[in-house]
């Protein structure tokens, strides 16, 4: 079932660390079980937010890549 | 032991990326709820002073000053070692907010009171 968001934030053209920083101020502005839609451009985007959800308990739910673009789906969890 | 790292800077302005890394690094970190501190030897206590980092660029990173300002709007805070900045003629007014000389026994006690301590 495809995953419906609740928020966008597109990252595209921004440097380490500007994307996980404005992650997590998307995700902390979101309510428990709401899913943020993040769009990033930088190189190290999948081990970086696949890190970052590890370390702070957010469910990283799906990405996918398309010509340097990721697309990532995290869904708060606490 | 929570999460906690200290990240140590040895370098100026005369190496932009070197200066630039951990503050990169600090700001994942907050951003990882990790707690983090960074301290300043050597060299690197340059970038303490006021309007320094206005000049500061690394290719591929954010402006050095975009970080500090985001690793202290964060709460983030910047120990200067007291030795590195007397010799370099600064004073506490010479320095940017957030900013506390100190001296050895303090870097020992915060690498002490950390799980990893990193110098760039």
């Amino acid at each position: 079932m495809p995953v419906k968001e609740d928020q966008v934030l597109d990252c595209s053209g921004l440097a380490c660390p500007m994307p996980i920083l404005k992650t997590k101020k998307a995700v902390d502005a979101l309510k428990v079980g709401q899913v943020l839609k993040m769009i990033s451009t930088d190189a190290g985007s999948l081990p970086d937010v696949t890190a970052w959800s590890q370390k702070t308990g957010h469910e990283l739910l799906s990405h996918e890549e398309s010509a340097g673009t990721f697309t990532f789906y995290i869904k708060k969890a606490k | 032991m929570a999460d906690r790292i200290v990240l140590m800077l040895t370098h100026g302005p005369e190496d932009p990326e070197r200066a630039t890394i951990p503050l990169s690094t600090a700001v994942a970190a907050q951003a990882s709820e990790v707690e983090v501190l960074l301290g300043f030897q050597s060299n690197a206590v340059s970038l303490l002073k006021n309007g320094t980092i206005d000049h500061v660029f690394a290719p591929g990173f954010p402006p050095l000053k975009q970080l500090f300002d985001v690793y202290r709007e964060a709460g983030g805070k910047f120990l200067a070692c007291a030795p590195c900045v007397q010799s370099r003629s600064l004073n506490q007014e010479d320095l940017i907010p957030g900013t506390q000389i100190v001296s050895g026994a303090t870097f020992v006690k915060e690498f002490t009171a950390s799980s990893h301590v990193l110098v760039y």
